[in-house]
């Protein structure tokens, strides 16, 4: 990447150039941000003194101006832009750095952005034109100024109106151009953008609808009960600005309607429309979703999952998942058939649902099967551990939208979330076994996971919040554990081995039924499984330092809650942590994407749980603890590798391998849901023998497992073993 | 017979007593200090040692906290 990298480098400072320079702070009269002559980000950082905390110190480089106090940027040398939040323009500023600048931290006073090639390339491709980005966002900065000067009477300083003139008079300069147009190779496509862009000239994807009389319109339309928030509607406005439709990414957390804004970008579009997702579950929700707003009926709406498979010829819009799409084994007949169509098909819009999921190459496959004229990505969390977002610029278009979490949550549109992190302190006995680390690395994460005391510390949280009639959700990665903790809680829980069908089963008792207020989940329901009535959050083990993890589950908990009050905090997330292991330094890199959103953690130390010592917990006796201990390590490696190969596609591999990461968050757990299908009714009858057998094998006197617990295990299990 | 032994008394949490056990019984200091075992929160040590525990108590804290990489290994 070197060549190309330093190409952007340069492209960066030829372009930081033509900024329009409304609310620099660190101008030259002349007109030339110094800054903008260091192009590289290190070079930056060496020439500038940094004190004992890592803080830069910019006071040599960046004069202040005698009016800073109405201008809210500040510029540092390495491309970092500072926003203060607090200033009268912050709404005109903010709305002009979100499009050219990439959002690093947005706590609540001063906000931290960074110009990076990348964001520079989506600017230019939301301006529509190749040329400036700067120019295309003068409007809005203009009409800031404006407003500005009846209110505060010249509240911002005159070099910023010469400088629109200086940048108009440029625009005008490239005035007669022709216009060329040609049809390019489907497979090419992907090529001619990288080429284009390193040529800098990047491509705009557009499809104008409106005016394709080709492809029928497919008749749907919004119901008059769906109402657009306002930053939905803002994000639509960025796909539609034009009256066509461009490809891109928005960006919007979870559970602040995502759906709604996929739904009517193809009511919008109005052509047929593909919506791909991750799993069977989510197939489910967004024909529901559909069906809620939009006034498209069953028969126009089909599903293609490995459990539904709809007929497709008259639908107009078709659910799938990726893995259904790129399974590249042999089918069955009436899929084969399905898969026919669907390339047949000319598009109007693709929908990508948790866009950030899927690795390039299925991806890759995927575009190569199907044809869409327009596609629009979602996601809540646009980072990766292994840098790949890069890619979805190519793949599918630049960010169109990104939303600022503390924002919504302030306006009531998502939950009010404390988050909090538990110190559980090991216990000597595991502690004992940890430092000794003769054991295996999966062994490490249970003895972490199976912590008694963070086992005390679950339940007595569990029984505080259930008394207060909250819905909770816990999650734990590894399955051992995950069996162990429902089993002695008595709680029905969901792992990558539960059937389709018990999991809505038991996804719809905890909605419904007030008797069942906890869910034990694994890894599987860290994205795109819409538990609206979950508030309450419990963490108890995590794919080491994964920040998508992390903001995923938040989001499990992040649908606003009704009645709630927004000043009041209305949901919980609770990290619970064991003392003195490495999940402690885990945490810290995990909650960095959710401190940058603005959030911030709570440390609970177990001296501050109130009352725990008078309810009554399971692991209260050393004997119980030690007996525990035995049954962690007494679990045979076979168990292990068990858990591996049901728990999650992927699991024990990556486990051990720690370079993968794209499967270890679960971006290719998706495989392995279809795989089921072959050998799904003999494996739904495997399960309740090994929930049996477990039950003998490990359940020794110390664990009480009641006849509740069997009976409701054996409707669960009798649920899925029905022939479908 | 009396015998006279010069040590430390340390006084920490039971997690961090494991800690200083299992330095003693890996040999981490060359040699084993700890004079007696005296309950879950209580050691009784040479004193020659408490400089190097020290450090090795930060080292560990580093470890678990700041440096993920070495504590995997």
């Amino acid at each position: 990447m070197g060549k190309k990298h330093r190409f952007y480098e340069k492209g960066k400072k030829r372009r930081r150039d033509d900024l329009p320079p409304d609310e620099d702070e660190d101008l030259e009269l002349d007109g030339v941000p110094k800054a903008s002559t260091e192009n590289v980000e290190e070079d930056g950082d060496q020439k500038t003194s940094k004190d004992q905390y890592g803080a830069f110190d910019y006071r040599p480089h960046i004069k202040l101006k005698d009016d800073h106090s109405s201008r809210p940027l500040w510029i540092a040398a390495n491309g970092h832009i500072f926003l203060e939040s607090f200033s009268p323009v912050y709404k005109h500023a903010k709305d002009f750095l979100i499009t050219i600048a990439e959002p690093v931290c947005r706590p609540e006073h001063i906000h931290e952005y960074k110009l990076t090639a990348y964001s520079l390339y989506a600017a230019a491709q939301m301006a529509g034109s190749t040329e400036d980005p700067a120019n295309a966002q003068k409007p809005e900065s203009e009409q800031a100024n404006g407003e500005n000067k009846d209110k505060d009477k010249d509240a911002v300083p005159e070099d910023i109106t010469s400088f629109y003139d200086k940048v108009e008079e440029e625009e005008e300069e490239e005035g007669n151009m022709k216009t060329l147009s040609f049809e390019v190779n489907q497979d090419k496509i992907e090529t001619l953008q990288k080429t284009c862009i390193v040529l800098d000239y990047p491509l705009l994807a557009e499809y104008d609808f409106k005016n394709d009389t080709i492809n029928e319109d497919i008749k749907i339309d919004l119901k008059p009960s769906a109402v657009l928030r306002p930053y939905q509607e803002k994000s639509l406005r960025k796909m539609f600005g034009n009256g066509r439709a461009r490809s891109g990414i928005i960006v919007l957390p979870c559970g602040a309607g995502k759906s709604l804004v996929g739904v009517t970008a193809c009511c919008t579009v109005n052509k047929k429309a593909l919506v791909l997702c991750n799993s069977g579950v989510s197939v489910e929700q967004w024909k529901q979703q559909f069906k809620m707003w939009s006034t498209a009926t069953d028969d126009m709406i089909c599903r293609f999952t490995s459990d539904a498979k709809d007929k497709p010829f008259n639908a107009g819009i078709l659910v799938t998942t990726y893995a259904m799409i790129s399974h590249n084994q042999k089918r069955a007949y009436e899929a084969e058939q399905t898969m026919n169509w669907l390339k047949e098909q000319e598009w109007g819009i693709m929908v990508l649902d948790e866009v950030h999921t899927i690795p390039a190459k299925m991806f890759r496959r995927v575009l190569t099967i199907v044809q869409a004229h327009c596609k629009l990505g979602l996601t809540a969390t646009l980072v990766r551990e292994d840098d790949k977002i890069a890619d979805l610029n190519f793949l599918i278009g630049p960010k169109l939208y990104e939303a600022n979490w503390l924002e919504l949550q302030k306006e009531g549109f998502i939950a009010k979330v404390q988050c909090a992190e538990v110190w559980c302190p090991m216990t000597p006995e595991f502690y004992r076994e940890y430092l000794m680390g003769k054991v295996s690395d999966q062994k490490i994460k249970l003895l972490c996971a199976m912590n008694p005391n963070k086992f005390r510390t679950c339940e007595f949280l569990i029984k505080y919040h259930e008394n207060r009639s909250d819905k909770i959700i816990v999650f734990i990665d590894e399955v051992f554990a995950l069996i162990h903790y429902a089993k002695t809680m008595q709680k029905p829980y969901i792992c990558g081995k539960t059937g389709q069908k018990e999991r809505m089963t038991i996804i719809q008792n905890f909605k419904l039924n007030p008797k069942v207020n906890t869910i034990f989940f694994s890894r599987v329901a860290d994205t795109s499984f819409d538990i609206p009535e979950a508030n309450v959050l419990i963490e108890i083990s995590s794919q080491g330092g994964s920040r998508r993890q992390e903001a995923q589950r938040l989001g499990r908990i992040l649908r606003a809650k009704k009645g709630a009050i927004a000043e009041n905090f209305n949901a919980f997330f609770y990290a619970l942590l064991s003392q003195d292991t490495r999940e402690m330094g885990y945490s810290r890199k995990r909650q960095s994407f959710l401190i940058n959103q603005g959030y911030a953690y709570q440390v609970i130390t177990p001296a501050q749980m109130v009352g725990m010592d008078e309810e009554q917990l399971h692991y209260s006796t050393k004997e119980e603890k030690v007996h525990l201990l035995e049954q962690i390590l007494a679990a045979s490696e076979a168990d292990m590798y068990e858990e591996g190969v049901f728990g999650e596609r992927g699991g024990a591999g990556s486990q051990r391998k720690a370079g993968n990461i794209g499967s270890l968050s679960g971006a290719d757990d998706s495989i392995y849901g279809e795989k089921r299908k072959g050998f799904k009714e003999g494996s739904s009858a495997l399960l309740i023998q090994e929930i049996q057998l477990t039950l003998t094998n490990t359940d020794q006197p110390g664990t009480c497992v009641t006849a509740g617990w069997h009976a409701s295990q054996v409707m669960f299990a009798g649920d899925s073993a029905d022939p479908e | 017979m009396v015998n006279v032994m010069k040590g430390i008394l340390i006084k920490c949490d039971p997690v961090m007593k494991q800690f200083l056990l299992h330095l003693d019984e890996t040999m981490k200091l060359g040699s084993k200090f700890v004079l007696v075992d005296l309950d879950e929160c209580h050691l009784f040590v040479q004193p020659e040692v408490y400089n190097s525990l020290k450090n090795l108590i930060d080292e560990q804290y580093e470890k678990v906290y700041y440096n993920q990489k070495s504590s995997l290994e």
